[in-house]
């Protein structure tokens, strides 16, 4: 026990010591996640005013009908209304960009409206400016429950006529369900996204990285065993995942906390992240770790450089990566068939756990066989550690 | 103490080794069958061209791979049943050796001696006793990175003796080296003479066995050719030159067996 200590030890100082740690495993998962948050929100507000600050200059053809829509429509703040005498011309316009949207009257509006008929009006748009069409939309909207409100006032109906059902709805979920439901698949994809990557670098780093710098050789002639040595690394590069994973999810909640501002969603976030959650999602992950980990060193062992372990791992992360994305997906639930899915199995157990309803039944065995998983991934690292071709390759 | 005896390493050869090495053979025999002694207080040489199987032999004798057959004890241990005990009287230093170049000079040796359960006091004595020998006080608490390879090469001396091994294995341990540099090592191979060690190194180079060591072995393709000591080889030799002798062994033993 004494020598893995030792061996840990000096493997986490020299791996604090070298700025690519630092830099990849913990600026990166801290800043990340405020980062874009910021850029996000920052860059959305300002477009969204922008476009609300935007005329929209809307061309009209009447086909002689009444102007009295376009009228009440016009004073309206930031619309300009151009009148046009075709829809061909109309039509161009708008194509070309050189209006926004462009609106048409059937020859028999007026007359199919004071009948108490339908009344065809037509609008020229472009779908890839869609914000456009949506804030005509509205003002249309506005002036389809104008003329509904006229129609049954020159009837002597009540406001409410044509809305036969009052529903009350009332939402019984809590906003801790919500998010568990929606946003709940992506705290566990963050946490193994970036718990495999903090695993990835101390991985090459102890094991092809030693065999490159020729250091292996003089640790295998001291009189410490080979079972220490990997274990004393093992926990290194297991930690540096959780490490990193850590730093992540605390960088994410602490943006969507402030981005709460004391609202219900930091009151909902302050629920979620209890400490039961977080012990019962570490208890998950932790395995998960050892688990990559002793995915990890075999390759690195086996690997004759740094370059060639990375070549190798890297495109092993979509192995982790697009399971672990089945989480986002709203159907798809914890249950003892998902249970005994690596990587699916953390992700429902932690959306379940999350949204509050998770079951002991499949968690004890997500549990169970993330241990019978994380235990053959670390026999096979020792297997492949001892192998002579392998360590002197 | 080392004694090998008839020691034997085989491996399978995978096709693609195979190509590389441009053979049809399924196994490779790197050392064949090979027995030699080294004593206390005497250098050993193991003498041979590139891939005779000398880094095979000194990597079976530190334990680091297993010998397919044969047997070979260090200071009475049996590599294959009591590798820990043999492992502890050892020091072990390659040409190729690398340091931890994220950590200081001390820190290094702290934790070789760590690693082979030097008691503090002992290690703080023997750490004083190499850096006033080799000079290194002035870039103790410096990190490896920052150093020359004269420097690395001191530090990896000490690194080697911080246990004070009754048995040194250098494997080429000037290999690479400027002369100057080279002239630590050489320094380090005769004061283990001094202190009574068991000194085993490899070489290709004639002059440097010449100038250190008391018995020699010759070995060409995994073979033993020759086992005597220096004297000997000097008092028999047929060619003109230590070299040309040398030579005229590897050569002879290829012609036997072609």
């Amino acid at each position: 026990m004494k020598k893995i200590i030792l061996i840990a030890k000096k493997e986490f100082l020299d791996m604090f010591r070298d700025k690519r740690t630092i830099m990849r495993m913990i600026m990166i998962p801290l800043l990340v996640f405020p980062l874009i948050i910021y850029l996000i929100t920052t860059v959305q507000e300002s477009q969204s005013e922008k476009e609300a600050g935007k005329e929209l200059e809307i061309g009209y053809v009447l086909n002689n009908q009444s102007a009295a829509m376009i009228e009440r429509m016009d004073a309206a703040e930031n619309f300009k209304f151009v009148e046009y005498e075709d829809t061909f011309a109309l039509s161009a316009d708008v194509k070309s960009h050189t209006i926004n949207l462009g609106i048409w009257f059937a020859d028999d509006f007026d007359h199919a409206y004071a009948s108490g008929e339908q009344a065809t009006y037509g609008v020229h748009y472009r779908q890839a400016n869609e914000e456009e069409y949506d804030r005509f939309e509205n003002l249309l909207d506005e002036q389809e429950e104008y003329l509904v409100q006229e129609r049954l006032a020159l009837n002597e109906l009540p406001s409410d006529y044509v809305e036969p059902l009052n529903l009350v709805a009332t939402n019984k979920s809590t906003l801790r369900e919500i998010i568990g439901k929606y946003a709940g698949g992506f705290l566990p994809y963050i946490f193994m996204a970036f718990c495999f990557m903090g695993c990835m670098l101390p991985a090459i780093d102890l094991f092809a990285g030693e065999k490159e710098r020729g250091t292996i050789e003089t640790l295998l002639v001291t009189p410490v065993n080979r079972v220490h040595i990997l274990i004393g690394k093992m926990i290194v590069v297991t930690a540096f995942g959780l490490l990193s994973a850590t730093i992540a999810l605390v960088g994410l909640v602490g943006s969507v906390y402030l981005m709460g501002d004391g609202g219900p969603l930091t009151t909902a976030i302050a629920e979620i992240v209890s400490p039961q959650l977080v012990i019962t999602l570490y208890l998950l992950l932790i395995p998960v770790a050892i688990f990559f980990a002793g995915i990890m060193i075999p390759v690195s062992v086996y690997a004759r450089s740094f370059k060639e372990a990375q070549s190798i791992l890297t495109p092993l992360n979509m192995a982790v990566i697009v399971p672990a994305m089945l989480g986002f997906l709203p159907g798809l639930e914890l249950n003892y068939t998902t249970a005994c899915i690596p990587i699916v199995n953390v992700v429902m157990s932690a959306k379940a756990i999350i949204a509050g309803n998770a079951e002991v039944g499949p968690l004890i065995i997500t549990f169970a066989s993330l241990i019978l998983l994380s235990a053959v991934a670390v026999f096979v690292s020792f297997k492949q550690f001892g192998k002579e071709s392998n360590v002197l390759r | 103490m080392i004694k090998v005896e008839n020691l034997y390493k085989s491996f399978k050869l995978s096709k693609k080794q195979q190509k590389e090495y441009n053979t049809t053979d399924r196994e490779a025999v790197p050392v064949n069958k090979i027995s030699f002694n080294c004593e206390p207080g005497k250098i050993f040489s193991l003498l041979g061209p590139n891939g005779a199987g000398k880094t095979t032999t000194l990597r079976m004798i530190s334990t680091i791979i297993k010998p397919t057959s044969g047997k070979i004890e260090v200071c009475g241990h049996d590599v294959a049943t009591q590798s820990k005990e043999v492992r502890k009287s050892i020091g072990f230093l390659t040409g190729s050796t690398g340091l931890y170049e994220r950590l200081t000079a001390d820190e290094v040796l702290k934790y070789y001696a760590e690693l082979n359960d030097v008691p503090t006091a002992e290690f703080e004595a023997r750490k004083k006793h190499y850096y006033d020998l080799l000079d290194m006080h002035d870039f103790a608490g410096k990190r490896i990175g920052q150093l020359s390879t004269g420097m690395k090469q001191k530090v990896s001396i000490t690194r080697t003796m911080i246990h004070d091994p009754a048995v040194v294995v250098f494997d080429e341990p000037t290999s690479g080296l400027d002369v100057i540099t080279a002239e630590n090592i050489i320094k380090l191979i005769r004061d283990c003479k001094t202190q009574g060690k068991t000194v085993i190194f490899s070489s290709h180079i004639m002059s440097e066995v010449d100038l250190l060591c008391d018995d020699l072995a010759i070995i060409n393709k995994g073979k033993l050719l020759y086992n005597d000591s220096m004297d000997n080889f000097r008092a028999n030799m047929q060619a003109d030159s230590l070299t040309g002798e040398f030579i005229r062994i590897v050569n002879e033993n290829k012609s036997l067996n072609a």
